[in-house]
């Protein structure tokens, strides 16, 4: 038998998202990928250019379900950095504690999603219940589980008490507990072993070449964090290591996410024993002059930057997204070249893919009509319909 | 300044080089230039990662920025095309990882990166006919009657 095509997506059971892997094989091995994203294209940096400074704090949140809270830090970085603000350091402070909870909560979910890919679902239900003790504390603070609505241009929105910060500790004490034991899982069990190791090979010199970022580019011993790298809101204070390992290797992205979590927690103890007392939010005007600011931060996945252009105004003339996910995509594609289709999933899910976030712009109906958009309204009596015609209740 | 920023400008000299701020680097370069450029931040910074590239409309022109990392210091590279002539050298010879972003800037702006080794479409779909959008005189294809 020749070589074969195989198309998995854009739509595919083995898949959480829509995104589309053309896999050559030749027999059971991978010769040759080609991605193509797009799929959940929503057009966000377009609609930024047509709404407030304050509009658009909301919008950006929404551009991920996951690291929200990393885009909303961009965003207002980059506003306050035209503004010539400084945001209060209790509000620094605050937005670390937040950057972190996300980072964990990310990657109790990361953990369970790859033991999921490798048939290990145990893994899956226990990290997603251990993740509810972080999205617990996000709520008891933020009052919501995704997306937080706590940075203001600024500051912040919210205060952290002082019982807050007793319940923040204990999560972090539970967590702690769980996290050990599944460094000894990741380290020893065996069905993770056989599944990770010595797969998904990417090589210290591509991942450079490729301009990888993240865990996925620390798992192949590149020493790279932007919050020690180029620190915003209180990392500069912080203590914290960097991890990496040198195996290149899926396991390598375990072992990196599951030590990263130990330094989650520890960054989030030293904020919550050295919280400044003061005011949490700096009044900004609506306006922003004229300008310029790029800003980028270590969000879950690696690198997400961000690109602001203003023009005096209310609303920005330009905003520019990119998410950890995209810069990983070329580095993803030499990753799963010469491996086993089986090996597909788990490689995948090494880099933590998150497309939605990746895609952002752009709301576009099927393909009855090449190019055409579709208004909030008309997608919802849309889907009335589509739902009406199957005999369902929307 | 930090040392890394230091370094950036001295090996630059002869450019115009702006410090706005702290790990904050600007270049500016006219498009002939670009190959050019791209293999001093490659050979004598040796840099390698790109973090991505932004353009935008700014009127008769398309500004574009490559933005690159080195050592927590953010530098920034910026050209410029004529909208009637949208066209500039492909990095991608010298920076791989351009691969993506230079198809998006394709896709979105119109931006054609001469060299580049493939040219499909990537956020919007294979069949858009509705221009580029992020072009400041794009306008939303007509909405169409609402179907009841």
């Amino acid at each position: 038998m020749g070589r074969v095509k195989l198309p998995i997506g854009p739509q595919h059971p083995a898949l959480k998202e829509p995104e589309n892997f053309t896999i050559t094989l030749d027999g059971e091995r991978v010769v040759d990928v080609d991605i193509r994203i797009g799929y959940t294209h929503r057009g966000i940096e377009k609609l930024m250019e047509s709404r407030t400074y304050t509009q658009n704090l909301y919008l950006v949140e929404r551009i991920c379900g996951i690291c929200s809270y990393a885009h909303v830090e961009n965003f207002t970085q980059n506003v306050e950095e035209i503004l010539g603000i400084q945001i209060p350091k209790r509000a620094e402070y605050i937005r670390t504690l937040f950057l972190e909870l996300e980072r964990l909560h990310s990657h109790f979910l990361w953990l369970g999603v790859a033991g999921h890919e490798i048939g290990f679902d145990t893994l899956f239900m226990y990290t997603w219940q251990d993740r509810e003790v972080v999205q617990d504390l996000l709520e008891m603070i933020s009052g919501n589980r995704v997306n937080y609505a706590m940075n203001a241009i600024g500051g912040v929105r919210r205060d952290v008490s002082v019982e807050h910060q007793k319940k923040v500790l204990q999560g972090m004490d539970y967590l702690e507990k769980r996290a050990e034991y599944y460094k000894e899982v990741a380290i020893n069990e065996k069905t993770i072993l056989a599944r990770a190791e010595n797969v998904g090979i990417l090589k210290t010199k591509d991942a450079l070449k490729f301009s990888a970022v993240g865990p996925t580019a620390r798992a192949s011993g590149i020493t790279v964090d932007i919050r020690k790298d180029d620190p915003y809101a209180s990392y500069l204070d912080t203590p914290f290591d960097v991890i990496t390992t040198n195996t290149n290797d899926v396991l390598g992205r375990v072992v990196v996410r599951v030590l990263e979590i130990f330094e989650s927690i520890k960054i989030i103890r030293y904020l919550m024993a050295h919280l400044p007392v003061g005011e949490i939010v700096t009044k900004a005007p609506r306006k922003v002059p004229e300008g310029e600011s790029i800003s980028h931060t270590e969000a879950p996945r690696g690198e997400d930057f961000h690109y602001l252009r203003s023009n005096g105004t209310e609303k920005p003339e330009r905003y520019k997204v990119r998410t950890p996910t995209l810069a990983n995509l070329p580095a993803l594609a030499e990753m799963l070249k010469g491996t086993y289709l089986a090996d597909v999933p788990i490689i995948v899910a090494a880099i933590d893919p998150c497309m939605g976030c990746m895609d952002r712009v752009l709301l576009l109906k099927g393909n009855e009509k090449p190019g055409e958009l579709v208004d909030g309204e008309r997608l919802r009596r849309y889907s009335i319909k589509w739902f009406a015609e199957r005999g369902w209740k929307a | 300044m930090t040392t890394t920023e230091e370094l950036i400008t001295e090996v630059l000299k002869g450019f115009s080089v702006q410090v706005k701020r702290e790990r904050r680097v600007f270049l500016t370069i006219p498009r002939n230039d670009l190959i050019k450029t791209m293999n001093i931040l490659s050979s004598e910074l040796n840099i390698q990662h790109l973090s991505t590239i932004t353009a935008r409309d700014t009127g008769n022109d398309i500004e574009i920025l490559y933005h690159f990392l080195l050592k927590g210091v953010v530098i920034t590279i910026r050209t410029t095309c004529p909208k009637n002539d949208p066209t500039v050298d492909s990095i991608v010879s010298v920076f791989p990882s351009a691969i993506l972003y230079e198809r998006e800037l394709h896709d979105i702006l119109g931006i054609v990166p001469n060299g580049h080794p493939d040219l499909r479409r990537l956020v919007l779909p294979d069949e858009w006919v509705g221009g580029y959008p992020l072009r400041k005189d794009w306008k939303q294809p007509a909405e169409q009657e609402a179907e009841e």
